[in-house]
């Protein structure tokens, strides 16, 4: 049944999170959004992963509210309290067929590899690579701002 | 209860926000929300937990540079514009295009 419900509040907090006018709520919904995934994987005994969802969450939200603040633009009148409810509802239908449907098929289950044995021996390479390309992304952006802050002056 | 069924949901109602909204902040939330999506197929269909939550930590590197692409982008075009409705600039580039060809 906890199940059930987390499942609604995820897909109404991600439609709420889309289409209420004022930023600053749309981020709050989001931080919801990502509060129930994080307790479906503590539920599913996928605690590194809830632990890794709070954590670049927090990150992402603190950014996303001080953008959302400074650089959104203000919408022309506030979101009604009857337009909220409806988006409440279309959520709530939306995450109906997540409920109640099922998709058949098997999985071969894998005798279960823990957690570091999977980064390091099955996925090592991956890691190594994926740090080299953030490495090289976040030099990138770097430069991009230097240069440019260095032709503002 | 079907974890496929729920990502699948995410991941569309991620995409229409996508296409429908203008505002450059909303399109960022789009797109996390499509990554959450992504990533919780990731942990419910792992054959093994620890290789889900593997794959889970590699998606969330991704997304986090990725997110800072998108707020570098954010920051520099409302600092150009004014403003970060699509619609706006939009509208201000072709002002601009219009403008130039009546001198030239």
């Amino acid at each position: 049944m906890i199940f059930e419900i987390l499942a609604v509040g995820l897909i109404i907090s991600a439609i709420l999170a889309l289409f209420l006018d004022e930023v600053i709520y749309s981020v709050a919904a989001l931080a919801g959004t990502f509060f129930f995934v994080a307790f479906i994987y503590v539920l599913n005994g996928a605690l590194y992963a809830a632990i890794f969802q709070f954590a670049v969450g927090i990150g992402t939200l603190s950014i996303l509210f001080l953008s959302g603040e400074m650089l959104g633009d203000k919408p022309a009148k506030k979101t009604s309290v009857k337009r909220t409810g409806a988006l409440v509802g279309i959520g709530a239908v939306l995450s109906l067929p997540a409920v109640f449907l099922s998709v058949s098929g098997s999985t071969t289950i894998a005798p279960d590899i823990s957690i570091g044995d999977a980064l390091w021996n099955v996925r090592g390479l991956d890691v190594v690579m994926q740090a080299i390309v953030i490495l090289t992304v976040a030099l990138g952006i770097a430069i991009v701002l230097f240069e440019k802050r260095k032709g503002g002056q | 209860m079907d974890f496929v069924i729920l990502s699948l949901v995410m991941l569309g109602i991620g995409v229409y926000g996508l296409l429908t909204n203008r505002q450059l902040l909303k399109v960022f939330i789009s797109i996390e929300l499509i990554a959450t999506a992504a990533t919780l197929n990731f942990v419910m269909l792992a054959t093994s937990q620890g290789l889900g939550q593997a794959f889970l930590i590699l998606a969330f590197s991704t997304d986090t540079a990725v997110s800072g692409v998108i707020l570098a982008l954010l920051v520099i075009v409302s600092k150009k514009y004014g403003t970060s409705d699509m619609g706006k600039i939009i509208q201000m580039l072709q002002d601009k295009g219009t403008s130039e060809d009546e001198v030239q």
